[in-house]
């Protein structure tokens, strides 16, 4: 696929490893997954399991898809109590922190919806991918003006996250800073690393 | 596309003839009679079957009610797909009517998405025309129109009105004179054999070279095991871009190469584009038997 793009399915992969390999060091549980078809380019995802540790347990299920035609990543979620049976949209809005619900209400394409999950073909929720660009591209305007290195997925997911629950540890942000590849927009020649395929 | 309205308008009223039964295990006050109604195929289930509710409601408690959902042979029926394209991945080899299971308890959430309003329904398609969009004019267009443009094209949608929808998707569906054509096609394709729900990739109209490309391109392109390889004598998998019947709509059934349009063409002829999300092009695959 052409990279034309700012954030090319490439960039997307690059920045998804070097995510990947600090959370193999820190042990918090993301795996790196390619959809079985060898004919495509692959849609990936990676998901975590994350128990909250209140009375009732609930578990949360992140995957970070790419959307090619937006172009940006798009986080797709669900969460099912222990005996397997699921969260209603009411539940998931009830698990919102009171901060991120104005936020949520005032910007409808933030806004949760079901969806289905292009690779599982199972309903999922979703934060709406189509204003991405608009928060993202100050992030990385800023970053590439004080010189410094950012992980799209990072910053992205730190954003993105807190909204659904899923809090990054903030040793992903010191790991980014160290992260030896600046994808460089104008560079359209990065070699993504190799990632193992199951 | 003056000259494709004949099409645009066999596609936008093609029909189902459909039979609903209710549930053998559904809980009923006296015998629940089949419901037959013609299903537009360019609508959504959820949007066109309130007269099917209220009719097996009518014999039914209401504390035996909850959400309604459908079902065919066994396959819950997922009502954010557009009708056209249920029915012929599913039951265009069967003989009409179609017969179709409707449900009102065990809804199954592991398979279908909720649908609690027409809202629920209007932002699913809202949703498949912006992302279609994006792939064609880098949401240029649905962006710079009014909310109430919007708002007409689900009018349209929601209320068969050809005229009105038309009036608003007609400038989603027109690009610059300097270029050629989209940016992307908006495209996804169906098939029953595999997991995957659909194939959706970013795909070019035009070639490098300038040459525009053709349906039978972009299977090459994405789906090549669907192709098969010229001949070589074999009938091979059909597509059905989504349509109406196949006798009445022109350009539906790419010949596999022999007769081709450039896809740019029938892109804007509307035969490739779904009627329901009338901007994502929805093709199904399936395997012929000849």
């Amino acid at each position: 696929m052409e990279e034309d793009e700012f954030f090319g399915e490439e960039t997307f992969q690059h920045y998804c490893a070097e995510f990947i390999k600090h959370s193999q060091k820190i042990g918090d549980g993301w795996e790196w997954r390619t959809s079985k078809e060898a004919l495509e380019p692959p849609l990936d995802d990676f998901e975590v399991t994350e128990p909250t540790t209140a009375t009732e347990v609930i578990k949360y299920e992140y995957h970070v898809l790419y959307s090619c035609s937006y172009q940006v990543p798009v986080l797709y979620f669900r969460a099912s109590f222990l005996d397997g049976s699921p969260l209603a949209l009411k539940d998931i809005w009830e698990g919102v922190h009171e901060c991120y619900k104005t936020r949520l209400l005032h910007r409808p394409w933030d806004t949760i919806t079901q969806q289905e999950h292009p690779i599982l073909g199972q309903p999922f929720f979703v934060l709406h991918p189509c204003k991405t660009n608009e928060f993202m591209t100050p992030v990385l305007k800023n970053s590439q003006k004080i010189n410094r290195n950012v992980n799209y997925i990072t910053s992205w997911l730190s954003m993105v996250g807190p909204a659904v629950g899923l809090n990054l540890p903030l040793s992903y942000a010191r790991a980014a800073f160290q992260d030896e590849g600046n994808v460089n927009r104008q560079d359209s020649s990065i070699e993504p690393k190799s990632l193992e395929e199951p | 596309m003056t000259d494709d309205k004949d099409v645009l308008r066999d596609v936008w009223f093609g029909r189902i003839p459909t039979c609903f039964t209710l549930y053998q295990d559904e809980i009923t006050e006296r015998e629940a009679e089949p419901y037959y109604l013609l299903l537009p195929r360019v609508s959504y289930l959820t949007l066109v079957t309130d007269k099917v509710k209220k009719h097996f409601q009518k014999v039914m408690r209401q504390e035996d009610i909850s959400e309604i959902w459908f079902e065919y042979e066994g396959t819950p029926l997922k009502w954010h797909y557009p009708i056209g394209l249920l029915f012929d991945l599913l039951a265009s080899s069967s003989a009409l009517p179609w017969n179709i299971t409707v449900h009102f308890k065990s809804f199954p959430e592991k398979d279908l998405l909720h649908c609690p309003s027409k809202d629920v329904i209007e932002a699913h398609f809202m949703s498949c025309v912006k992302e279609a969009d994006a792939l064609k004019h880098k949401s240029q267009v649905i962006n710079e129109m009014q909310k109430k443009d919007h708002k007409q094209l689900w009018m349209g949608l929601q209320n068969d009105r050809f005229d009105q929808f038309w009036a608003i998707n007609r400038k989603l569906m027109e690009y610059p004179a300097e270029e050629n054509g989209f940016r992307y096609i908006p495209f996804r394709i169906y098939q029953t054999t595999t997991e995957r729900p659909f194939i959706q990739k970013l795909f070019r109209p035009v070639a490098t070279d300038g040459q525009l490309h053709t349906l039978g391109d972009l299977l090459k392109e994405v789906c090549p095991s669907a192709v098969a390889p010229e001949g070589s004598g074999r009938a091979g998998p059909a597509a059905t871009a989504h349509g109406p019947s196949r006798s009445a709509a022109r350009g539906i059934f790419p010949d596999r190469g022999t007769n081709p349009r450039p896809l740019h063409r029938q892109v804007d002829s509307q035969p490739l584009h779904h009627q329901g999300s009338p901007i994502l092009t929805l093709i199904s695959l399936f395997q012929s038997s000849g």
